[in-house]
């Protein structure tokens, strides 16, 4: 039986150090050894490669965001993983059932219409919808006039759904692996030596490392990890929460989501309930759940769906997630030559991971910044040209 | 094997479903015909003459009241008191459910909850464990996950076709190339996927409810240890609650006939000591930071805020993977022994009893008692290891063999044999083997410590490679394990053990001494002598199938495979694998896992770890977690008066406000032409007190505030730090010290919050700022003769002389103390009136009484839109968003930039220095039609490539009744937004709709209405 990534001895020097085995990390590698042939690569995992956020996440993939850059750039993202299984020679289950973000009050409802007109005028499917149609593609939903806050409209994003997580950060892992790349696990940077503003190695509990090329992968630890290289990032650290139900026989076919009351569920192959929540309230690096959390999403998840008050949760569990002022990631190159970052994911960072492993790669190799990412640079936080993703993304899954 | 190939196969198997239902039935016929007389006739004769023994002395059920109750359709009885399981099994039924992935037959295996092979569906409610669950009349039972029937389900001969080409992580290797197989047979593997159904019932059926409760000391489980600890800190004075999951209190002792009088007395005293409470049938689910405990008794949620926690959860019995372990009538001994002391129930009538350990002993001197043929004790052990009593009374009357160890149960729907073998000296196996017919398989070789909430209470374990057991290796101070638990088996030990940690926990809260170290150290040496309870064996090696993990099926070959493709750390294991991740949550495989990772990769248990044990430990129903909807509404007092009028209302943040009552039209031409008053009772009221009040106006707002002479209002905007727009309202100056700000309905709550923020960060200056949103009713009266008709009322000077645009006064209107806002966001002539909330309904029904003859009408909240949006003024959350700063949003006349630091400040120089990009601005739409909805795109077409780019959206659009046309407001690109009549196109369902932009207010544009 072949191995998926082998393991390696940690060599001296590597013409790129990627921090963060992660679902990002992981697929920049890919990229850099695949498409621009830097192939001695390290990537380093403080545990085990998808012990993060990637792991942690709700699975959710979609594109319906609200600026048009953001479209842009999801989208670009949701196109990878469509043909990522084919591509990694893995099966990365990616079940495009369809995502609905409900609306319960006048307010989201306008979002909801302005996100469905940004999203067409993309070419990316995705309309208004009433309570009749709501109830066609979700019959649990109650859509009367019963709930404290009535459902009366939802954005429906076809192309939306679900995808098995650690598929993608496996698949990314064999094929950088089958490129080359060193991937170290248990390996944990304790320190990035900078030279005269410039990066010249990384610290591991496993030995120094020389190296020109450092990319900032983290979540959760991003603002530490760049504090190492002398870096301050405008960013707060929270735990993001999800839980599981026991399996039951399919009968949710679509995401629903609803920003209105913090929640957001969907139905896994296995049968269980995969539901999450907002950020917590306060900034912590705990990745413990905690009752209200759960006792909060009961609620509202039988505010949504009466029917389950008998479904018992299975298992809750937390992630640590790095917030930006204005809901939108980081990305490219920093003031420090040679360190660049790939961070402040906030809470939809592995929707991305594909487009950003891919665009990082060819910054990185050409030392330039693609279009696609141009807006999300951190010089932006110094000129003044934040994102608009607020409405969309802080509840948005 | 080609992808292809796969396919064809399920969908070959798919086809068999459809088409081959009855073909398939006839081949499952077929192979079992060998064994159709020990499985089929023989449970049916079982079920006839039933399995209930005669009465046994420590017997839960009450064989007086009998109760009937159905199983798959057919009808059972139980007595009060049994479990489903137990009813069932007292009936002979041994196939329970079908496993979650091969479909495999499943029977009892732990009787205590823990397992997942008793799950099933009773009414809406799905997966209950039927070992738990007590039988109610006429209940109505179905097994899950069978199709159709639990004794012939047709994916199990499916599954078993096809599980030889599934093996582990089959669904990541397989169907995805071509890329459409995987839509084909995604929703074949989802449908059979999962295990219960959930309730489609539209609305909430149940009522949950949450209790809190408090302790000084929390014993968690009333075992001997437990008894023992809750008694000893209750002794210290301390307040106990003690906690236990079954009916009764004992602990393992319930199942004790010679114990049961001890055991009823130490009842007796926990239940006659003052300072415990005494809380049964309640689970524990969680110890979340700082002891905050979560529990549930039936529909109820306990909330515990626990001082300090003893731990005294007892053990889970270890099962051993071998051939065919999870053949139903392959059981732990323990669950043997529930169901014949507590139920009275015979687990089956040949039995073969596997151990290692003097509790296997007790479980086949137990069956031999109540006559159940043993045809076989193998021990693991040498004879010299055991210490078990009944040793030698029992090799005189039950075949013993020593050093012997199970290798395979068979049998094709129950087993009906088992094989024995022999060890070698190393302990490896022998060749030799002995099938042994028998009808029940019981394994007793080791326990597992309960300790899930002790994990999540930071408790580090290491793993005693000696006792093959873990040992905790850290205590926080405020938590501490006792009993079996903690690795402490025999009795004497338990009891001692137990005080100790109670009286330690009641000091270290306050009561009472601490035990001396010395007392503490002395029972923790004694314990390490007792003799060993767990085999160092997790696997036997053999041809078949051999279960880790029930849930999810999955097996040793699974495993080894798993580590050897790179999936070698118990993490990574478990997410590729799926063990540990069903129901039971790891409580059965956890242990063998890690022993088997650890094995595999050649390190020790300890260098393995384990993974994190999550919350809950038990599943606990959403139902119980959510408890009653506590979700507030907020009305304002004149609400029923709304509801009375046939207003509909809408949700607006945490409120309810009439939207309209019934013409929003007829609403807008009222206040334009006579006169009309809506309910604003929603806003946000702040009173501020103090000398310095104008240095916190300063910094929250983006305007000058300092200046603001008394009997004045001033509209102010406010932005976060990134200049983004939050809020607006007016705030008035009533006197030198005493101010009133109001906000919008949606920021009532949250500026309050966001000022109490700043205040509290430095920026106070001695200002009092109360939230007096909710005192006052607050009314807006508006339109052309509001005057005349508040002159009716009131002896306010209300002559624009008198009180001016702008103004506030304070007076009595209606007999009510009111203060009187001159503002104006509809545009016409308008008063705020604010009054104490109690009068809210007199005022608003003399204003309508004393407007009846000026044609008055109450408006809403759509009326109100209309009317700001003719004046151009924007709301705050509508036509700004995220990114939204006062100077695009058209606001730059309320930013004094060059005042001191105010809040967005730093932001808002930038935006100046670099430019806008985008600006809000006011619209008409050309052509008369549709009214375009909010929300709506603006595009650049390009008139090559007919490509649209988006460049700008529409934030509020209405059809004016008083301009007679469309209009809007918008954000557009400054280039065009700067040229008052520039035209643009709005995206409207694929089609283009020409508009143009208007500067200034589309209704009375320099402000004559508002100031007359």
């Amino acid at each position: 039986m072949s191995r998926m990534w082998q393991v390696h001895e940690l060599r001296d020097r590597y013409d790129a150090v990627i921090i963060g085995g992660g679902a990002h990390g992981l697929c920049c590698a890919y990229y850099l050894a695949s498409e621009h042939g830097i192939n001695n690569v390290a990537v380093l995992e403080k545990r085990y490669i998808g012990s993060g956020g990637s792991g942690r996440n709700t699975a959710i993939v979609r594109s319906n965001y609200l600026t048009p850059a953001g479209v842009r750039f999801y989208d670009a993202s949701l196109k990878l993983y469509e043909r990522m299984a084919v591509e990694l020679d893995i099966n990365v289950m990616l079940s495009q059932r369809g995502h609905i973000t409900l609306a319960h009050n006048d307010i989201s409802l306008r979002t909801m219409r302005r996100r469905a007109e940004v999203n067409r005028l993309q070419g990316v499917e995705s309309r208004l919808i009433l309570p009749d149609e709501i109830k066609q593609l979700c019959p649990v939903l109650d859509v009367s006039d019963r709930p404290r806050y009535p459902i009366i409209g939802a954005l429906y994003h076809p192309p939306g759904g679900i995808i098995r997580h650690d598929a993608v950060v496996w698949g990314y892992a064999h094929q950088a692996d089958a490129h080359g790349v060193h991937i170290h696990q248990m390996t944990e940077v304790t320190g990035i030596e900078v030279s005269g503003a410039k990066v010249t190695g990384v610290k591991t509990n496993r030995g120094q490392i020389k190296t020109e090329t450092v990319l900032n992968a983290t979540a959760g630890w991003c603002s530490t990890i760049s504090a190492m290289a002398g870096l301050r990032l405008p960013v707060i650290t929270s735990p993001l929460q999800a839980a599981v139900t026991e399996p039951l026989k399919p009968f949710l076919d679509v995401v629903v989501v609803s920003g209105s009351l913090h929640v957001y569920v969907s139905q896994s192959d296995r049968g269980e309930l995969v539901m999450g929540a907002s950020v917590d309230p306060f900034p912590s690096y705990s990745s413990r759940g905690s009752l209200d959390f759960a006792e909060s999403l009961a609620s509202h998840i039988i505010e949504l769906m009466p029917g389950l008050q008998r479904v018992r949760l299975m298992r809750q569990w937390a992630g640590i997630v790095d917030m930006t002022p204005d809901y939108s990631p980081i990305m490219g190159f920093t003031p420090v030559e040679g360190f660049f970052v790939d961070v402040g994911w906030g809470t939809y960072g592995f929707k991305a991971s594909p487009i950003a492993g891919k665009m990082l790669a060819e910054c990185i190799a050409t030392k330039r910044t693609p279009d696609l990412i141009t807006p999300f640079s951190l010089s932006r936080f110094n000129e003044f040209d934040l994102m608009g993703e607020a409405g969309a993304a802080s509840v948005g899954h | 094997m080609s992808n292809t190939l796969l396919f064809v196969i399920v969908i070959g198997a798919t086809l068999m479903l459809v088409i081959g239902g009855a073909v398939t039935i006839a081949i499952t016929l077929y192979r079992a015909n060998r064994l159709i007389v020990s499985e089929v006739v023989l449970p049916h004769l079982e079920k006839v003459m039933g399995a209930r023994l005669p009465s046994q002395p420590v017997e839960l059920i009450n064989r007086k009241e009998e109760m009937r109750f159905t199983f798959e359709g057919n009808e059972y009885s139980a007595f009060k008191g049994d479990t489903i399981a137990s009813a069932l099994a007292a009936s002979g039924i041994k196939i329970f459910s079908r496993s979650f992935k091969y479909h495999r037959p499943r029977g009892l295996l732990c009787c205590s909850g823990h397992c997942p092979n008793c799950l099933v569906q009773i009414g809406d409610e799905p997966n209950v464990r039927a070992c738990r669950q007590r039988v109610a009349p006429d209940m109505i039972v179905k097994p899950q996950n069978v199709t159709p029937t639990l004794m012939w389900d047709l994916l199990a001969p499916i599954m078993r076709f096809l599980s030889p080409f599934m093996p582990v992580g089959f669904y990541y290797k397989t169907l995805y190339r071509p890329k459409w197989i995987w839509k084909v047979a995604e929703p074949l593997l989802r449908a059979a996927g999962g295990l219960g159904k959930a309730s489609h019932s539209e609305s909430p059926e149940d009522t949950f409810d949450k209790q809190y409760l408090h302790g000084d000391v929390v014993v968690i489980g009333g075992g001997p240890t437990g008894i023992s600890a809750a008694l000893s800190a209750a002794g210290s004075d301390a307040k106990v609650l003690l906690i236990d999951e079954n009916d009764q209190l004992g602990g393992y002792l319930r199942i004790k006939a010679e114990a049961k009088d001890v055991v009823d007395e130490l009842c007796a005293s926990v239940y006659a000591h003052p300072n415990i409470q005494t809380l049964t049938e309640t689970t524990v689910t969680g110890c979340y930071d700082h002891n905050w405990l979560a529990a549930t008794h039936g529909d109820r949620l306990y909330k515990i805020r626990a001082d300090k926690v003893v731990l005294a959860t007892g053990v889970v019995e270890r099962p051993l993977v071998f051939d065919n372990n999870d053949l139903p009538g392959v059981m732990l001994g323990s669950a043997a022994q529930y169901l014949l002391h507590l139920y009275a129930v015979r687990p089956g009538r040949r039995a073969v009893v596997v151990t290692a350990n003097d509790d296997g002993w007790d479980v086949a001197a137990d069956l031999h008692a109540a006559g159940i043929e043993v045809v076989a004790l193998a021990d693991e052990r040498e004879r010299a290891a055991c210490s078990s009593a009944k040793m030698e009374s029992l090799e005189a009357e039950l075949p013993v063999f020593w050093r012997h160890i199970v290798t395979s149960a068979h049998g094709n729907t129950a087993v009906n044999a088992a094989t024995i073998a022999p060890l070698e000296s190393d302990g490896s196996l022998t060749t030799r083997r002995t099938r042994l017919e028998c009808d029940l398989l019981l394994v007793s070789i080791g326990w597992t410590p309960n300790t899930g909430l002790a994990y999540q209470a930071g408790v580090e374990f290491g793993y005693d490679e000696d006792r093959a057991e873990l040992m905790a290796r850290n205590m926080p101070d405020d938590f501490i394990i006792a009993g079996r638990a903690a690795g402490t088996h025999m009795l004497e030990h338990q009891i001692t053990e137990g005080a100790l940690a109670g009286r330690r926990m009641a000091s270290a809260a306050g009561y009472g001494d601490a035990p001396t170290t010395s007392e503490w150290t002395f029972v923790q040496e004694e314990k390490k002598r007792e003799v060993t309870r767990s085999s160092q064996r997790t696997i036997v090696k053999g041809s078949s199938k051999r279960f880790l993990c029930y849930c999810e099926d999955v097996t040793d070959k699974d495993l080894t495979t798993a580590v050897a493709e790179g999936y070698d750390s118990i993490e990574l294991l478990k997410r590729y694998s799926t063990i540990s991740m069903g129901p039971c949550q790891g409580k059965m495989c956890s242990m063998n896992a890690v022993h088997l990772c650890a094995h595999a990769n050649t390190s020790t248990v300890d260098e393995t770890g384990s993974t994190t044990t999550r919350p809950p430990m038990t599943p606990i129903s959403l139902g119980a977690l959510a408890g009653q909807n506590m979700e507030p509404v907020r009305i304002t007092p004149i609400h029923d008066w709304h509801l009375g009028q046939g207003a509909k209302m809408m949700v607006a943040g945490l409120w309810l406000r009439p939207e309209h009552y019934g013409n929003p039209t007829e609403e807008v031409r009222a206040v334009r032409e006579r006169v009309g008053v809506i309910d604003v009772s929603t806003l946000g009221k702040y009173k501020l007190t103090g000398p310095h009040v104008p240095n916190i106006l300063e910094k929250v707002y983006t305007n000058r505030w300092r200046q603001l002479a008394v009997g004045r209002v001033r509209y102010g905007v406010m932005c976060n730090a990134e200049g983004i727009v939050i809020d607006d309202g007016v705030t008035a100056r009533f006197d030198e010290r005493e101010w009133y700000m109001t906000t919008t309905s949606g920021g009532a709550g949250a500026i309050y919050e966001w000022i109490q923020w700043w205040m509290q960060s430095g920026w106070g200056d001695g200002v009092q700022l109360i939230n007096r949103s909710d005192d006052f009713a607050a009314f807006n009266l508006a339109g052309p003769k509001a005057r005349t008709l508040l002159k009716e009322l009131t002896d306010i000077q209300l002559d624009n002389k008198e009180f001016p645009y702008m103004h506030v006064r304070s007076g009595v209107v209606a007999e009510v103390p009111c203060r009187l806002l001159r503002i104006g966001f509809t545009g016409e002539l308008s008063y705020e009136i604010h009054c104490p909330a109690s009068y809210g309904q007199h005022l608003w029904e003399q204003l309508l009484q004393a407007g009846e003859q000026f044609g008055i009408m109450p408006f809403g909240v759509e009326a109100q839109r209309v009317l700001r949006l003719e004046k151009g003024h924007l709301i705050i959350g509508q036509d700004t968003d995220a990114l939204s700063n006062p100077i695009a949003a058209n606001l730059e006349w309320a930013v004094k930039l060059e005042k001191d630091d105010f809040l967005g400040q730093r932001s808002l120089l930038r935006v100046v220095e670099n430019g806008l990009k985008q600006r809000l601005i006011g619209f008409k739409v050309n052509e008369t039609g549709p009214t375009p909805e909010e929300g709506l795109q603006i595009v650049s077409i390009n008139s090559n490539s007919k490509q649209r780019k988006i460049i700008g959206w529409v934030s509020s659009c209405r059809f004016s009744p008083t301009l007679n046309q469309v209009i809007g407001l918008c954000w557009l690109p400054t280039e065009i937004a700067d040229v008052d009549g520039a035209e643009f196109i709005i995206w409207r369902e694929e089609r283009a709709l020409t508009a143009h932009v208007h500067h200034g207010a589309f209704y009375d544009s320099n402000g004559a209405q508002l100031r007359s």
